[in-house]
């Protein structure tokens, strides 16, 4: 028990803790202090009986700052989380927290970015079409369109009364596609846990 | 990252084939026994030689467990303070033997290939 200690000791080890306090902070609020409690433990056991001040720093520089330590933690269960979640919002936050960590990440996030942005964009087209009604697929002059070309002159509309359902189709399939690759991949992640910096 | 393979490039691989080899060793510790964090490390130090930094083992826990792999519970112990136990689930259990048959073909395919290279030497 960490009350054994001397009070020096004790104040260092307080103060590890409650910095990792802050740090899980915004993790639900069992699992923070699910988290803090085991850390305690773990210290504690390290430390047993023979606690003198360079054995309580080694347990903590063993340890790493508690501000990495939740950083390592928020990040194996959000990735978790993000691998069965079907949210783009969620899935994109998640990966875009994680694209910092490496290049292999960062690839991730930009799937994640240009899926749900094409499929946000089909959307919208779909959600203007009631109002705008030239909204369609446009070809001509080497380019296709979606939505309303600038130049409709040298071009024609392809879909017509399809638009609507080809549209929604396609855009379901984009982000449910973007959605469903983003959990693979997230699950294909290495199996370790790198530092997350 | 590239935190861990920046000394000697042998090193550096030596530590990403541990690395990968981690989630792996602390499913075979819970083979056959309930353990907490600590006593998880010190069997990975003293059964497989993986020294790994204390503080990478608790997050790794977590998401085993989020992931389903490992049950855990809070046991009061003599020693004044709880402890939070950890064991394999059936999905674990699963999981621990698929990776043991990859990791045996994969390394006595290598060895095979290694073989005449060691015989060669001698």
């Amino acid at each position: 028990m960490t009350d054994t200690l001397a009070p020096a000791i004790h104040a260092k080890i307080k103060a590890y803790l409650e910095r990792l306090d802050v740090a899980v902070g915004s993790f639900p609020h069992a699992e923070a202090r699910d988290i803090v409690r085991e850390i305690q433990a773990h210290i504690s056991d390290k430390l047993g009986g023979d606690s003198n001040d360079a054995a309580v720093e080694q347990v903590l520089a063993s340890l790493g700052p508690p501000e990495a330590l939740a950083r390592n933690f928020r990040m194996e269960l959000l990735l978790t989380r993000a691998s069965r979640s079907f949210s783009p919002w969620f899935l994109l936050r998640t990966t875009g927290r994680w694209a910092r960590t490496g290049a292999k990440a960062f690839a991730v996030f930009m799937i994640a970015l240009v899926g749900y942005s094409v499929g946000l964009a089909l959307t919208t087209t779909l959600i203007m079409k009631p109002f705008v009604p030239s909204v369609g697929l446009w070809v001509g002059q080497g380019s296709l369109d979606f939505g309303t070309p600038s130049n409709m002159a040298h071009m024609h509309e392809l879909l017509g009364q399809a638009y609507v359902p080809v549209t929604t189709a396609l855009a379901f399939v984009i982000v449910f596609g973007t959605t469903r690759a983003l959990q693979w991949l997230i699950q294909k992640r290495s199996p370790y846990a790198p530092s997350y910096r | 990252m590239a935190k861990n393979g920046n000394s000697a490039p042998s090193d550096g691989w030596e530590a990403q084939l541990r690395k990968g080899c981690l989630e792996m060793a602390i499913l075979a510790a819970l083979w056959d026994r309930r353990l907490y964090g600590l006593e998880i490390l010190r069997a990975l130090s003293s059964r497989s030689k993986m020294d790994i930094a204390e503080g990478t083992i608790y997050p790794i826990l977590a998401r085993l467990k989020a992931e389903g792999l490992l049950q855990s519970e809070w046991v009061g112990a003599e020693a004044g303070h709880p402890r939070k136990y950890y064991w394999l689930t059936a999905v674990g259990r699963r999981r621990l033997k698929e990776q043991i048959d990859s990791w045996m073909s994969f390394s006595s395919n290598l060895s095979a290939m290694l073989q005449p290279i060691i015989g060669g030497d001698r």
